[in-house]
């Protein structure tokens, strides 16, 4: 009887597809979405020799992908939207050959960080020669993502086999009619339609094909927004080293991220509260950029006091601002000279001799790049799979569409890139014991490879966001003068460089855990160290933290 | 030593597939000399209808059958690399993705086709064969969605590979086929639910060729196999249906090499050939291999044990063992 049933079914199928057979194509993989993610895993699995004799491709993208193929911008300038390519995900687009296209002078190595609590004013600099690899020179590449992009385009123009759909949008998503082995339907709003093996949503934060994989994301959007803008500012003097030093200060608002795009040019990422962000972007865009240097420079208080001139005053002029400035430099007794000021007259920074500190807080902005100030709200989310399954099947996750993180440790796009990097793996395997890559069972190894590693690194970016979010003197307190000086910085240090490690041979994470072993060993020393770092919190903070320590 | 395996009940979970067989022998005992009744069709009804039920099931990855699922690319892994290591032709430089390719398989027992679609995909020219009509019901449907399987679509020869599916024994198809048809055959978790596995196994021998493989995988008879197939998996945990599983049918690895130290394939001249295995003590690697299957519940996935890892053996395992060339 069922073989009766199972015979009836597979002639109405095959019926059914008959009539549909003249839009309807088929291809092994339908990649949705042409972010960095998803083009990087079209180029991950163009590359691969298993893939290529086995499955077709298509990628899917609403956007003109010609524009990014023809994107220029003038020698100097930079877009807005940069990321920080860790030395791992560097390693993966080198064993890809899309590295290569990637314009090399438009991206910065970042030689040294500096991060830095915004109250208490505790530091931890970390440099690229702590890396226990010594073949790494670097800890990370500051890249545009257009530059990125565009690379990854062009590599993927040396296989036509796989096709770029662009300038479609992904009109519905249906599970077709069939009673065993039903596939996913993409109609495209061109008419077309692909029938897909396996249908890979890299397709951001809304993904529509995470909804129809019915697969649920929690989270939450942040109180914050993360403003971005590309920063002029004069070249480091001859006597100090050449501008690779990323700076991040972490303050009550959120972080405020300067990191190196050449000499003279530098991007911002300050992620603070929405009215704050709106103040901030509707002001003069030189009031801005004094407000990015007093944001390194002032402590907490006077920032705050500044802050609150903007949102009181958003018609503000510039003199104003400065007379603020310079008046709160004068009663936090900032010596004009010194790399604290943010009113140094320019003319210090290249000629002469420069402050002592000049290198513990970044160069001085002189002007924003026009247009390139934005803001994007930040969230947290994290899907509860990346594999879809049941009416949902032969689907599966990669990028922001499965994860989205706190900008603050610059890893959302890495995450992404590991992503594609391990799903093509995924794939190859699957292909290599002659599996149905579609399956979910073939997809099980990519879940388990990521998911958790996705998550480790997103709850530490959230933890670090809350933890200093806290003004509550312990809190700092502890954060800064305890132990958690070490443990909590080096979570960041070890945040931002977990997946730095160029030796892909050794567990990911491994660097991490290695600099937290170091943390370990080095601890006795630095107990001293947090005794000195007392007497600037003592001079940086309210009756509260003082009080806490002279009763230690 | 014993101790570890027990570990794995945890999320125990496989799948059998429907066999193939004669008779009335219910015990695994391949040493005695069974004989005339060889020839006579070897399949218990009791186990067909009892996968026959469980048909619809086949390719849900997380219901019935997900251990099967998960351990499909073990046993590939395993086709794979004994085939890759045996290969003869040395000059023709053939990497592990096309060991299988253009070779003749047929896969005895082949349920809802998990294993046949894996070998067709690998470029194998695939016969599925089943006992259950809905089995090889669901196999059809199954594949007939996959443009790179069905027969019918125009995708195919992309690739050599081929897959078929026949509502029959093994009796039966080497009746039809006559001996020495395969280059490879296997019969994957199918020897536990036949009455005769003596003259089941005979019969897959004969099919296959001169110097051609036959693989096989089942369970081991010992009170672990009891306790994590039948006592956790379908008694406590209930993960399995009941009765899919007796143990009075498991069959040992001891008790298959000793049926293929007295099994020879008949010489060209029609004399009877040299035993499978004819290495006086352990097999030697060129003739057969037992692998035991674990499976790491923590990380959802079978691994195949190391060679000579006997306490892995006493539960699920795998068995290759080669027809000599004469």
């Amino acid at each position: 009887m069922l073989h009766n049933i199972a015979r009836r079914a597979r002639h109405k199928v095959l019926r059914r597809q008959f009539a549909t057979a003249a839009e309807q194509t088929e291809r092994d993989v339908v990649i949705v979405g042409g972010g960095p993610a998803g083009l990087a895993l079209a180029s991950a699995l163009a590359r691969s020799k298993s893939v290529h004799n086995n499955l077709s491709i298509a990628l899917v993208e609403a956007g003109d992908l010609q524009k990014v193929r023809d994107w220029q911008q003038e020698p100097g300038t930079f877009s807005n939207r940069v990321s920080s390519i860790t030395n791992s995900s560097k390693a993966f687009l080198e064993d890809i050959d899309a590295w290569s296209h990637i314009e090399q002078s438009r991206t910065r190595p970042v030689e040294e960080m500096q991060v830095w609590d915004g109250i208490s004013d505790a530091r931890i600099t970390f440099a690229a020669s702590e890396l226990s690899t010594s073949t790494v020179n670097e800890l990370s590449r500051l890249t545009e993502n257009l530059n990125l992009q565009r690379g990854l385009l062009r590599h993927l123009s040396q296989y036509p086999e796989v096709q770029l759909f662009d300038k479609v949008k992904v009109q519905s998503i249906v599970c077709e009619a069939r009673e065993e082995n039903a596939w996913p339907v993409v109609h495209l709003s061109d008419g077309r339609a692909i029938r897909a093996r396996l249908l890979v949503g890299a397709d951001g934060f809304n993904s529509p094909v995470r909804t129809y994989a019915g697969i649920q994301s929690y989270g939450w959007a942040y109180d914050t927004q993360g403003i971005v803008a590309t920063l002029f500012h004069a070249p480091k003097s001859s006597y100090q080293g050449p501008n690779t030093i990323a700076y991040q200060r972490f303050l009550p608002t959120g972080p405020i991220a300067f990191l190196p795009l050449s000499e003279t040019a530098s991007t911002l990422v300050w992620s603070t509260k929405p009215h704050l962000a709106n103040a901030l972007k509707a002001a003069d865009p030189r009031i801005l950029a004094s407000m990015i240097n007093a944001a390194f420079r002032l402590p907490n208080i006077s920032l705050r006091y500044l802050q609150d001139r903007i949102l009181e005053d958003q018609a503000m002029s510039v003199e104003q601002f400065t007379n603020e400035l310079a008046f709160r430099e004068r009663s936090d007794t900032i010596d004009v000279r010194s790399a604290y000021s943010s009113l140094a007259p320019i003319r210090d920074n290249v000629g002469g001799i420069p402050p002592e500190d000049a290198d513990s807080v970044p160069p001085l902005v002189t002007s924003i790049q026009p247009g390139t100030v934005a803001s994007f709200p930040l969230r947290f989310s994290h899907a509860e799979t990346y594999t879809g399954e049941g009416s949902g099947a032969r689907t599966v996750l990669v990028g922001d569409a499965a994860h989205t993180i706190h900008p603050l440790a610059g890893q959302g796009l890495n995450l992404g890139l590991a992503d594609a990097e391990a799903l093509t793996k995924c794939i190859e395997n699957a292909l290599l014991s002659g599996g149905d890559v579609g399956s979910y069972t073939s997809l099980l190894p990519y879940a388990r490879s990521r998911y958790f590693e996705n998550h480790k690194m997103l709850s530490a970016c959230d933890k670090l966001h809350k933890l200093y979010s806290a003004t509550a003197g312990p809190v700092v307190w502890a954060r800064s003068v305890g132990i958690e000086v070490l443990n909590e910085l080096d979570a960041i240090k070890a945040a931002l460089m977990m997946t730095a490690g160029s030796e892909r041979a050794g567990l990911p994470g491994q660097v991490g855990w290695e600099l937290t072993a170091k943390s370990v060993e080095t601890f006795a020393k630095n107990v001293n160290g947090a005794r000195e770092l007392a007497d600037t919190v003592k001079d940086l903070l309210g009756v509260g933290v003082r009080q806490l320590l002279q009763r230690r | 030593m014993r101790i570890r395996p027990l570990i794995r009940p945890l999320q125990f979970r496989f799948g059998p597939v429907a066999g193939c067989i004669p008779g009335t022998v219910s015990r695994a005992n391949l040493s005695t000399t069974i004989d005339p009744a060889l020839a006579q069709s070897t399949i218990n009804q009791d186990e067909i209808a009892h996968f026959s039920k469980l048909s619809a099931l086949w390719w849900d990855e997380r219901g019935e059958f997900q251990m099967l699922h998960r351990m499909n690319p073990v046993r590939m892994k395993f086709i794979r690399e004994k085939m890759m290591a045996l290969e003869d032709d040395l000059d023709a430089l053939v990497t592990e993705a096309e060991v299988l390719q253009g070779r003749a398989v047929l896969d005895v027992g082949c349920g809802g086709g998990l294993l046949s679609e894996s070998l067709a995909r690998m470029g194998a020219k695939t016969l599925g064969i089943d006992a259950s009509s809905s089995n090889i019901s669901i196999a059809s449907l199954h594949a007939s969605a996959d443009p790179f399987l069905d027969s019918s679509s125009s995708k195919q020869g992309k690739r050599k590979g081929s897959l078929t599916y026949k509502h029959t024994s093994v009796e039966d198809l080497l009746a039809e086929y006559g001996p020495a048809s395969f280059d490879v055959v296997c019969s994957m978790e199918v020897l536990e639910h036949v009455d005769n596995p003596r003259g089941f196994l005979h019969s897959c021998a004969q099919l296959v060729k001169p110097s051609g493989h036959l693989f096989l995988s089942t369970i081991a008879r010992t009170p672990l196999a009891y306790l994590i197939t039948i006592f956790a998996a379908e008694d406590v945990m209930q993960r399995v249906s009941k009765g899919t599983h007796t143990y009075s049918k498991y069959v040992n690895p001891g008790e298959l090499e000793g049926f293929f130290r007295t099994y020879r394939s008949p010489a060209p001249s029609g004399a009877p050939g040299r035993p499978w295995i004819a290495s006086p003590r352990r097999p030697a690697r060129t003739e057969a291999e037992t692998r035991g299957m674990v499976y790491v519940p923590w990380n959802g996935e079978w691994v195949l044990a190391p060679r000579e890892t006997t306490w892995a053996e006493g539960c699920n395992y795998l068995f290759w063992v080669r027809r000599p060339l004469e």
